[in-house]
């Protein structure tokens, strides 16, 4: 089933050893690697497991930094107390670190603790979603919509058959009711649409190359005036 | 391997056949020989020696000549023994018309699967079951039970139309007679156990007769193949689509928000998208689209010129021009000059260009020269003749069209039914251009005129 002349050679062995572990759904540190290697920007991460492991690492990348966890048994991870952004020092670093943990050992007891993904904090703007689900009639699809409410309340995304161009991503990203968001809305710069683009089309090749892609999903995926960086993401395999 | 059989057989058994009013095969019979169907029918029925004056067979084995399609409508228990009997003749195609099979659920799935398994193991190609089967209205062949007075049988034209419904083929049918829509092919294929709308795509694509295909569809047979079926199509040919069945759930157990955002319908729309097909809502738009893609040719752009002599009309089609991503752009410069040197003041001649009531048939085509014709600002355009003023004859349908052929532009016109406009209508479609009853429904046709136009291909 897998394409052998794939670019995204680096993610398929990823998702090869995930495979292997029987695992049907990529821890978030694994997903990142996925994106990361796939040529799409993300700030620094790495998975800790032990609160010493934690301050070294994070001095090295430098505050503010995020702290979420990494369990299988744990799907969304803010809904348990899972993530803490705006982490500024070594000491926060700490006290957040056992707080995660208490917070998983009250909320869901039996999970099983990989460790805790520590990623550097990115400024804030505007988030979007970049996703592709392969449909067992239409094969692989690729979506794109604003993050937040505009998909969750308004349902505001654009659906297309992958993989697309990048004149079709650029369609996409105009087609949403939100684009002027992107695009400058009351004086404000307009944000790296292109870039944006580029990253669709490289979402959409993902799931078209890599047959055992069931769902992936850049959630969100930040977009700058210059250049996007992915911040979370999630692939499930087949 | 082509469906060739299904529309111009050269010898057809129906079974089950008899003069019974009761039962549809009387009518699939009595239907054809009204038709003219100039192949061989050959009734099939053990209790009938002669079945409208023509010799009855008792068994598919008892026919010694070759038979190109059988046409089946017995209960659906009786199905696989007919099959199994029509292969030991060597008859490769069938249509089977009877209910009773996957639609029930239960014991209806597993009657299904054996038919499949009888046709794919003997090779013989199937359209239904729970179906109307076919029209091909130059071959004069039909399978619907449904009597032409009842439902009027369209003229030869060249709209083919492709439905898993019988019940929209059959209404469809009866709209498109009375709109004037000539047809080339019809097929309703219900469960579609075999034949479906990918490869009947394929078929019509190689079809002479067919320009237009109109599909209503509530899921697809194949989605891979139905994509590169109508995009190969969709070059020489256009495509329409009904998507019924739209509220269907999210993905099953998708997991990330992509998944759960994506309805089966989102993802419909896409692939429509990729594979140039126009989407419609409704009966109408549906019935709308074929009919102006069958008269008129895309826009290559969406600037449109918006013509009357009705004040109110031309605002309100500007209005739906607008929410329909129509741009009814302002009359340029040498346009308005030309204009203003033949017409009087009085005339407004921004964009919708209003003659007022007191312009006549000659008007429209001094306007349409110089805004269409003489220039190329606009891509297309919209007339509205308001004909009730003294000054507006039915000749004005003769200028109109004679303009719009001489600008190679569409034009679609729009004009409010009535007992004396409908005979004007006429004469505007008998020429080749089309007549919409209402703002909406003309805006409507020229928006999918310009979004085919923006699609690849044609």
């Amino acid at each position: 089933m897998v394409a052998k002349d794939t670019k995204f050679k680096d993610a398929l062995k990823v998702i090869e050893n995930v495979q292997a572990s029987g695992r049907k759904i990529l821890f978030p540190d694994e997903a990142m690697d996925v994106i990361k290697s796939s040529g799409i920007s993300t700030p620094a991460y790495t998975l800790v497991k032990t609160v010493h492991e934690a301050s070294v690492e994070t001095k090295s990348m430098g505050f503010p930094v995020v702290l979420k966890i990494v369990s299988p048994d744990v799907l969304h991870k803010s809904d348990v107390g899972g993530v803490v952004i705006g982490v500024e020092n070594e000491k926060e670093v700490e006290r957040n670190y056992a707080e995660i943990m208490n917070n998983l050992f009250k909320k869901v007891p039996d999970a099983d603790i990989m460790g805790i993904l520590v990623e550097k904090q990115m400024p804030k703007t505007t988030e979007v979603i970049v996703g592709g689900i392969r449909d067992e009639q239409f094969g692989p699809t690729v979506m794109f919509g604003l993050g937040g409410i505009f998909v969750e309340l308004f349902k505001d995304v654009v659906f297309r058959i992958a993989p697309v161009t990048e004149t079709e991503a650029l369609e996409m990203i105009k087609e949403i009711k939100g684009y002027s968001v992107l695009n400058g809305y009351r004086g404000a710069e307009r944000l790296d649409i292109q870039q944006l683009a580029r990253t669709v089309v490289t979402i959409s090749e993902l799931i078209s190359d890599i047959g055992e892609i069931k769902e992936v999903e850049l959630n969100p995926l930040l977009v700058y005036t210059e250049g996007v960086t992915a911040i979370d993401a999630r692939i499930i395999i087949k | 391997m082509t469906l060739e059989k299904f529309f111009n057989p050269k010898s057809v058994a129906v079974i089950g056949a008899t003069e019974d009013p009761k039962n549809i095969t009387s009518t699939i019979i009595t239907n054809l020989i009204e038709m003219g169907f100039a192949g061989k029918l050959v009734p099939v029925n053990p209790h009938h020696d002669e079945v409208f004056g023509l010799k009855c067979y008792p068994s598919l084995p008892d026919i010694k000549e070759q038979i190109d399609l059988a046409v089946i409508s017995i209960h659906s228990d009786y199905v696989p023994e007919v099959l199994e009997q029509q292969a030991g003749c060597g008859i490769k195609n069938a249509i089977i018309i009877s209910g009773g099979f996957a639609e029930l659920g239960g014991k209806g799935v597993e009657l299904e699967e054996r038919i499949k398994n009888i046709c794919r193991d003997k090779d013989i190609r199937l359209i239904g079951p729970n179906c109307i089967g076919v029209l091909d209205n130059y071959s004069n062949f039909s399978t619907s039970f449904l009597p032409w007075t009842k439902v009027k049988r369209p003229e030869k034209g060249n709209l083919g139309i492709l439905s898993q419904s019988g019940s929209y083929v059959v209404s469809m049918m009866d709209m498109l007679s009375l709109e004037g829509i000539g047809v080339s092919k019809v097929v309703s294929y219900g469960n579609r156990a075999d034949v479906g709308e990918s490869e009947l795509i394929e078929y019509l694509t190689d079809d002479e007769l067919t320009h237009v295909i109109g599909i209503y569809m509530e899921s697809v047979d194949d989605g891979r193949r139905f994509i590169n079926a109508s995009s190969n199509c969709s070059r020489s040919k256009h495509i329409v689509a009904l998507k019924a069945g739209r509220h269907d759930s999210g993905i099953e157990a998708a997991k990330s928000h992509t998944g759960a955002i994506a309805g089966r319908y989102e993802i419909y729309k896409a692939a429509f998208r990729k594979s140039g097909i126009v989407e419609v809502n409704g009966l109408e738009e549906f019935m709308d689209a074929c009919k102006v893609l069958l008269m008129q040719k895309p826009a290559k752009g969406n600037k449109v010129l918006v013509l009357t002599n009705g004040g109110g009309f031309g605002v309100s089609v500007s209005d739906m021009c607008s929410d329909t991503g129509l741009d009814v752009a302002h009359t340029p410069a040498s346009i308005r000059e030309a204009l203003s040197e033949k017409f009087p003041e009085y005339f407004i001649l921004k964009n919708p260009i209003d003659m007022t009531g007191s312009s006549g048939d000659e008007d429209y085509g001094i306007a349409m020269k110089s805004a269409l014709v003489d220039n190329d600002f606009f891509d297309a355009a919209i007339i509205i003749p308001l004909m009730p003023p003294p000054t507006m004859t039915e000749g004005v349908a003769g200028i109109i069209s004679q303009m719009a052929k001489e600008s190679g532009k569409p034009v679609v016109i729009c004009m409010v039914s009535g007992i004396y406009t409908e005979k004007i209508k006429a004469k505007f479609e008998e020429k080749g251009l089309p007549v919409f009853p209402s703002p909406e429904r003309c805006v409507k046709a020229m928006s999918v005129l310009v979004e085919r136009g923006r699609m690849n291909g044609c």
